[in-house]
């Protein structure tokens, strides 16, 4: 009898207590599925820091349409399988309005198709595969306000070409991502400036630990400029060899690092051991002479949410992708994803980057990079961009 | 192809051989005498790794304190394979394989978590140390200091090991170990303590390897299974329980790393797997191991 009673009370109170609840849920839930653990959270971490404290601004400023947002993380442990395992329970369980997240080029597509599945709106702050958004897997849903291996290769192939080079070279990590940029790069660069010759393709397996042999049969090859997509630790454990080698003397460092060969994570982990001189690129800089006043004030916020003087570079990522979707709610106003998908279609917005705008087309930004030549910086104690140089793919996007 | 490419190629090859000699010798000489297959032994390469750098920026980096550091490093796992041996390991030797194995392959993981809490999931870095900083040029072909170091390391450390094993008394106890714990243990002799202090020496290479190879790669979650997997094709071509097959499974593995891209580009890993595949139909015990009773 005792159990019934209790039953009933409980059903009661939660009778009660239930209209209550969903006024006080109003909130708009996002589930942000990103690697939280394992070797990729060290850019997962900050992509997540980016995202919240986008989230803690436009709540402080009373949020989108008279409600507050709700970042819900989910860690991918960097598996393609366990992005789409917490997706569908974020949905499923959860109940979120939408999907902002994933990081590596396995993760991002097997998403996609979640969000197809469940006609919520996804958008993907940091995979770079052009598959993402090619024509067969495009959906309403999905949106991309991360760059791409078209863009990447293409913008290196520009800076590549005013060096006035022949004989080019490339050394990239043999996956997906290795491939594409480097084929990008590689075609873009033939079609601007015919006379290229590729002189030597080296292709070590990702997580490479001797890159020796691929450094000395590059440079028996004498090749004038060299092109890699060796990234994060890939990058640090081949530059350490490449250097004592006389690799980056050899080439004159005419060497452009795809990958974010230029980060300050980079940079800053190497100290004096990086090949000072090379180009590379990043995401985002803490210091940028040419660029608006928005990125300066970007870059004060966030120097005060993290903390730190000298922040990574990848929070950048995730605060764009969260101010795409707000905006888009905002213009929908409303949160039904079929609104919010038509409204985030070819919408333009005013970035701490930049103006950025998800073409109708493919539902791709025009997410540049930052490029440039390197210098020792005494002040930070490691390699910093010189000039830094912001290139909007715009012009040779397809 | 210019003779001085192929010396190059030649002393890339053997840098990375001797890497690998200092990790598997260890690997190879745990399996000779106690006869169980440690899986963990990757772990502690990278544990030592991490332990130098930890070292290193307590001495102070790019200083001379490198080698006090790496040397700290390598004592500080033999002390973890000692106890581990000790506490652990001691209480599987009468169990079948399969638990040894398993126990060892727990360890990778429980090991694994204990370096990511403690140092993250970062990479980290270690330079070199100044007096090897520079590069010679050695007939025509550029070699770091450092790396010279490493191939001179590798031959040093196999002789001491053949002197102390062929020519002392503790080398003739270990190797009556190796050949019959029961007979040596009737006669007076502590098996428990050799194989401790084999156990100790065997983990002090792979935490003098982890720590080593810092100035030349990122320290890297996941750097210990990789390294095993490599440990493990070195041994099987020369010979499990061999010393001088450790010696020459890894110089055999450098050298078709280093020529194989030439001639498989992008599979130069498959040429050394095959090379194993290979010996392990034609010849299971290995080129100079001896086949298993």
């Amino acid at each position: 009898m005792l159990h019934r009673r209790m039953l009933l009370a409980v059903a009661g109170i939660a009778a009660l207590i239930a209209p209550w609840e969903a006024a006080a849920q109003k909130t708009i839930k996002v589930g942000y599925p990103m690697i939280l653990s394992g070797p990729g959270a060290l850019f997962g971490e900050p992509a997540l820091k980016g995202a919240q404290m986008y989230v803690d601004e436009i709540n402080a400023a009373g949020g989108v349409l008279g409600r507050k947002f709700e970042l819900i993380p989910r860690d991918t442990k960097g598996n393609a399988d366990e992005a789409v395992r917490v997706s569908r329970e974020l949905i499923l369980k959860d109940n979120v309005d939408f999907l902002v997240g994933t990081l590596t080029s396995a993760e991002g597509p097997a998403v996609s198709t979640i969000a197809k599945e469940n006609k919520i709106v996804f958008i993907a702050p940091i995979p770079k595969t052009d598959q993402l958004t090619a024509k067969a897997n495009l959906h309403p849903y999905v949106f991309r306000s991360a760059s791409n291996t078209t863009i990447e290769g293409r913008t290196a192939a520009e800076i590549v070409a005013k060096w006035g080079l022949k004989k080019i070279a490339t050394i990239s990590p043999d996956y997906a991502y290795g491939q594409d940029v480097t084929k990008a790069f590689v075609e873009h660069l033939k079609k601007i400036k015919p006379d290229t010759e590729i002189v030597d393709q080296q292709w070590p397996k990702l997580g490479e630990a001797d890159y020796t042999p691929f450094i000395n049969a590059q440079m028996a090859k004498k090749p004038d400029a060299v092109f890699s997509s060796l990234w994060g630790g890939h990058f640090l454990t081949f530059a350490k060899q490449a250097k004592p080698l006389g690799y980056f003397d050899a080439v004159k460092y005419n060497f452009i690092g795809a990958g974010e060969a230029a980060s300050i994570e980079s940079a800053r982990t190497m100290g004096a051991d990086y090949p000072v001189g090379i180009w590379g690129n990043s995401y985002d800089v803490n210091n940028w002479p040419g660029g608006p006043p928005a990125h300066k004030t970007y870059i004060d916020k966030l120097r005060t949410y993290t903390k730190q003087e000298n922040p990574s570079s990848w929070p950048v990522t995730g605060y764009v992708a969260m101010q795409f979707l707000a905006e888009a709610i905002k213009k929908a106003g409303s949160t039904d994803s079929d609104k919010v998908a038509k409204a985030l279609t070819g919408l333009s917005i005013d970035t701490p980057i930049g103006k950025q705008t998800l073409r109708e087309k493919d539902h791709q930004a025009n997410r540049g990079q930052f490029w440039g030549k390197t210098v020792n910086d005494p002040k930070l104690g490691h390699a910093t961009m010189q000039e830094v140089l912001y290139i909007d793919p715009a012009p040779f996007m397809d | 192809m210019e003779p001085s490419f192929l010396f190059g190629q030649f002393l890339g090859g053997l840098t990375a051989a001797m890497f690998l000699f200092l990790i598997a010798s260890g690997l190879s000489l745990i399996f000779g005498v106690l006869r169980v297959l440690n899986f963990a032994h990757g772990s502690f390469y990278m544990l030592g790794a991490y332990l130098a750098f930890q070292f290193v920026q307590w001495v102070g980096p790019r200083t001379e304190g490198f080698w006090l550091a790496a040397l700290g490093a390598a004592c500080g796992i033999a002390v973890l394979g000692g106890l581990v041996e000790r506490l652990l390991l001691r209480h599987l030797y009468g169990r079948e394989e399969l638990y040894q194995l398993l126990f060892t392959y727990a360890l990778v993981l429980i090991l694994g978590d204990v370096a990511k809490i403690t140092w993250g999931t970062g990479q980290l870095s270690v330079s070199r140390p100044p007096s090897l900083e520079g590069s010679l040029n050695l007939l025509g072909v550029i070699v770091p200091h450092y790396n010279l170091f490493i191939i001179l390391l590798g031959p040093t450390i196999a002789l001491i090991f053949w002197f102390v094993l062929q020519r002392t008394s503790v080398g003739r106890i270990v190797r009556a170990a190796a050949q019959d714990r029961e007979m040596l243990s009737s006669l007076g002799a502590n098996v428990g303590m050799v194989y401790t202090g084999m156990f100790m020496v065997g983990s002090f290479l792979a935490g003098l390897g982890g720590a080593l190879v810092t100035p030349t790669q990122s320290i890297v979650p996941g750097m210990d299974v990789a390294i095993i997997v490599e440990a493990f094709i070195v041994v099987v071509i020369g010979g499990l329980g061999s010393f001088w097959g450790t010696f020459l499974g890894a110089l055999i593995f450098g050298q078709v790393l280093s020529f194989g891209i030439l001639i498989f580009p992008r599979f130069s890993i498959f040429a050394v797997s095959a090379l194993m595949a290979v010996i392990l139909i034609v010849r299971p015990w290995g080129l100079l191991g001896r086949p298993l009773r």
